[in-house]
C-alpha cells in the first residue's frame, strides 16, 4: 500500500463496529509453525489489520451515514450505510486523497424476503492507486426509490437498469431507467425469490396471427420439491442459543 | 515531455498550480468544525503535501517525496479533493448517525 495512508488514533466514538467480526470462519489452533495444513487458505493478519483500520478511518470521516463496517475472513472491507449516504459515500471513496476508488467494478441486488427492506444493494469499488477493493452495501423495499449513483460513476448506468428490471428497485435521477434484460412486454421481476424459476408465461409461434404469443406456462411434469436439508450442521460457529421458557419471579413451575 | 498517461497532458508550472489548488482545499476545509474528522485527516494530508511542494522545488524529486503517481496525478487528486471538501460542507458527513438499520437488517446467515 502507498505510504500516505494516514494513521489515525483508534478511539470509541460513541458506537461499536463490528471489526473483528469474520464470517464463516472456522477458528484454528496450531502452535507449530511447520505447515501442516497446506490445502486450508493461509490467514493474513496484516492485511486484516490494514483493512480494519482503513474501514475505521472511513467510519470515523462519515459517522452520518456509515452504519456498520466489517472485513470479513477473506480480507474483504464491506461498508454498510443508510440509503440516503449513496451519493456523499461513492463521492467520498472516489475523490477523497486517501481513498481514490475510481472504479466501480459491480453494482448488484440481493433480495432476502424475511427482513422488512427486503433489497441489499451492493457496490464494489477498486482503488488502482492503492490496489484497494471495498464494498459499499444499502437497503430499501419495493416501493422506496434509492438516489442514482450513476452522476458519480458512469459504469452504474446499465447495472442500475438491470437492477430495475430483476428486482424492481426504483433509481431516482437515473438518466434512462427503462428494462434491458426481458422481453418488451414482460410483467414481474425475475430475480426476487417469489418469482418462480419457469415463470408465469411461455412463448410460442402461432400460426393464425402469424406472431409470437405469450400464454401461462404448461409444464409437462409437475414441479417436483427436494428436501436439500443436510443431515450435518451447516454453521457451528452461529448456533443460536435456544430461549429456555423463562419464568417470572414468583410464579411457580407449572406441574 | 510526456506523462505517458492518455489524456493528461503535462503541467509546465506544477508548484503554482498545487500551491494554489492546496489553499483553495484549506480555505474550504475553514468552514466545518474543528473537530469534524474529515477537516482533521484533510488538512494534515494537505499540509503535508503542501510542505512538500513548498520545500522541493524539483518536480521529480518533488513526485518521489509526495509518492503517489506523477505530479499531473497529484493535481488532478488535488483538484477532486477541492470538489470533494465543498459538496462535504453542505452535506455535513460529521453529524451523528441519521438512522439506525432495523433489527436483522445485517444479520448474515439469515
Amino acid at each position: 500500500m502507498a505510504a500516505s495512508l494516514v494513521r489515525f488514533v483508534r478511539n470509541g466514538f460513541g458506537r461499536s463496529l463490528n471489526v473483528a467480526r469474520q464470517s464463516a470462519a472456522i477458528v484454528q489452533t496450531r502452535t507449530t509453525t511447520t505447515e501442516t495444513r497446506p490445502t486450508v487458505r493461509p490467514k493474513d493478519p496484516v492485511t486484516h489489520t490494514q483493512l480494519s483500520e482503513f474501514g475505521e478511518y472511513i467510519a470515523e470521516i462519515l459517522p452520518k451515514y456509515v452504519q456498520q463496517v466489517q472485513v470479513t475472513c477473506f480480507n474483504e472491507l464491506e461498508l454498510m450505510i443508510h440509503p440516503e449516504g449513496i451519493i456523499p459515500v461513492l463521492t467520498f471513496l472516489k475523490d477523497h486523497t486517501n481513498a481514490q476508488f475510481h472504479n466501480m467494478t459491480d453494482l448488484t441486488a440481493v433480495d432476502v424476503p424475511t427482513r422488512q427492506y427486503r433489497f441489499e444493494i451492493v457496490y464494489n469499488m477498486l482503488s488502482l492507486r492503492y490496489n484497494s477493493r471495498i464494498r459499499v452495501k444499502t437497503y430499501t423495499d419495493e416501493l422506496s426509490p434509492l438516489d442514482s449513483s450513476v452522476p458519480v460513476h458512469q459504469a452504474a448506468d446499465w447495472y442500475e437498469r438491470e437492477i430495475w428490471d430483476m428486482f424492481g428497485v426504483f433509481f431516482a435521477n437515473h438518466p434512462d431507467l427503462r428494462r434491458i434484460l426481458t422481453d418488451y412486454g414482460f410483467e414481474g421481476h425475475p430475480f426476487r425469490k417469489d418469482f418462480p424459476l419457469s415463470g408465469y408465461v411461455e412463448v410460442r409461434y402461432d400460426d393464425e396471427v402469424k406472431r409470437v404469443v405469450a400464454e401461462p406456462v404448461e409444464l409437462a411434469q409437475e414441479f417436483r420439491k427436494f428436501d436439500l436439508n443436510s443431515p450435518w450442521e451447516a454453521f457451528p460457529a452461529y448456533r443460536e442459543p435456544k430461549d429456555a421458557p423463562k419464568l417470572e419471579s414468583g410464579d411457580k413451575p407449572a406441574k | 515531455m510526456t506523462t505517458g498517461l492518455v489524456g493528461l497532458a503535462v503541467i509546465h508550472n506544477p508548484h503554482e498550480r498545487l500551491r494554489i489548488l492546496y489553499t483553495k482545499i484549506l480555505g474550504s476545509l475553514q468552514a466545518m468544525p474543528q473537530d469534524a474528522a474529515y477537516r482533521k485527516y484533510t488538512e494534515q494530508l494537505i499540509n503535508q503535501r503542501f510542505n512538500h511542494v513548498k520545500a522541493e522545488p524539483d518536480v521529480e524529486k518533488l513526485e518521489k517525496k509526495i509518492n503517489c503517481g506523477q505530479i499531473e496525478e497529484v493535481i488532478a487528486q488535488a483538484e477532486t479533493e477541492l470538489a470533494l471538501s465543498r459538496k462535504m460542507t453542505e452535506w455535513k458527513p460529521w453529524e451523528p448517525l441519521l438512522e439506525e438499520a432495523p433489527a436483522n437488517q445485517w444479520k448474515w446467515p439469515i
